[in-house]
């Protein structure tokens, strides 16, 4: 298999400190451009400071949303220089996300009302 | 408590109310001239000399980089020598989470208040913040889940793998993360939504209805400041280690 490519995150970003989703939304459409080019992912977290649900959800939470199947996350996706307490918040929204993901039914409704409520 | 109270005089001078603040007493009335409280009403703010007070501040939902500078403005360098790099940044972390989330769930129109106070004696920093939007039991009812009571909602929002986030992108990880990290660190959470009190102090879970409701909700944290745990680099962590 070919070497990961390594993603910084705080360099993608610009900053040390991961809280907004839109940042999270930008690294999630690299992952994903790197999985679609077959590619391996290295996320380096490298120099952050600190990382919140918001930013994870979109970043890495989204990618269990049946695009990719577990197993190839699982073979594509891999973690480096992050923290102990940092892999705990990681683990926390990766749970989150599957229990989401595995209700599509109420997934779904949710997508629909949000669109119905922006056509009205 | 300055922002609860804070946000409800808002939202009171908003429907063209004049509020006056009379009768203070002298130590009460320090401390809310050193955080800025008092200064929309006449009073002249007072320096912070000890670097104990996280002034009271009034945001957007957008703001969040506004309220992150914020947030590091007024914790880094401020003399807190038993508070340790981990908990500092876990203590950053939980501040960030609370005002996602009411950035995200409470449609408040009349901003996010927010304000602090450490207790270097005590060991102890307080940061409260508070919302004047629809309460995490309507944002739950008009996911179109379950209809709770005010206090049971609260319940539901910070436990298992329950979540009110709308659309495509999962979320609602916020307060379980913060409830989590809270019970190791041995201090406190209380939130205030409508009629629901929930509390989370020194590992005890406590519920109940109040009297008369909340406009929106309210989230105080207390933390430990002497929490002396430590985090370790993991060298490298592979996506088998996470489930």
């Amino acid at each position: 298999m070919n070497d990961p490519v390594t993603i910084k995150v705080s360099e993608i970003i610009g900053s040390t400190d991961l809280i907004a989703a839109e940042d999270g939304q930008m690294v999630y459409e690299l992952i994903t451009k790197a999985f679609r080019n077959g590619r391996r992912v290295n996320l380096s977290f490298q120099n952050v400071d600190y990382m919140i649900s918001a930013f994870l959800h979109p970043a890495i939470g989204q990618l269990y949303g049946g695009k990719f199947d577990e197993e190839f996350i699982l073979s594509h996706l891999e973690y480096s220089d992050i923290t102990e307490d940092d892999k705990k918040t990681l683990e926390r929204v990766i749970r989150d996300a599957k229990a989401y993901f595995k209700d599509p039914k109420r997934a779904e409704a949710a997508r629909n009302r949000m669109l119905g409520q922006e056509s009205d | 408590m300055c922002a609860p109270f804070g946000a409800i005089l808002h939202r009171t001078r908003q429907s063209i109310n004049t509020v006056s603040i009379r009768n203070i007493q002298d130590r009460v009335r320090t401390i809310l001239c050193k955080n800025g409280f008092l200064e929309p009403y006449g009073f002249p703010l007072m320096a912070n000399t000890h670097g104990t007070t996280i002034p009271y501040k009034l945001f957007k939902p957008t703001d969040l980089s506004y309220f992150n500078s914020y947030v590091k403005a007024y914790l880094r360098g401020k003399g807190i020598p038993d508070m340790t790099e981990a908990l500092r940044k876990k203590f950053y972390e939980g501040i960030m989470e609370i005002f996602s989330n009411a950035a995200t769930h409470s449609e408040t129109k009349m901003g996010i208040h927010a304000c602090g106070q450490l207790f270097p004696k005590k060991d102890r920093l307080e940061f409260s913040i508070s919302d004047l939007g629809i309460g995490i039991r309507m944002s739950i009812l008009q996911m179109g889940d379950i209809d709770f009571t005010a206090a049971k909602a609260i319940q539901w929002a910070i436990a298992g793998r329950n979540t009110t986030r709308r659309g495509a992108t999962p979320g609602g990880s916020g307060l379980k993360i913060l409830r989590e990290f809270v019970k190791k660190n041995n201090g406190r959470i209380q939130i205030v939504s409508d009629k629901g009190y929930w509390e989370l102090n020194r590992g005890e879970e406590r519920l109940k209805t109040l009297e008369h409701p909340f406009p929106g909700t309210v989230v105080n944290l207390e933390f430990n400041t002497a929490d002396p745990k430590s985090y370790r680099l993991a060298s490298e962590a592979q996506a088998q280690d996470i489930p």
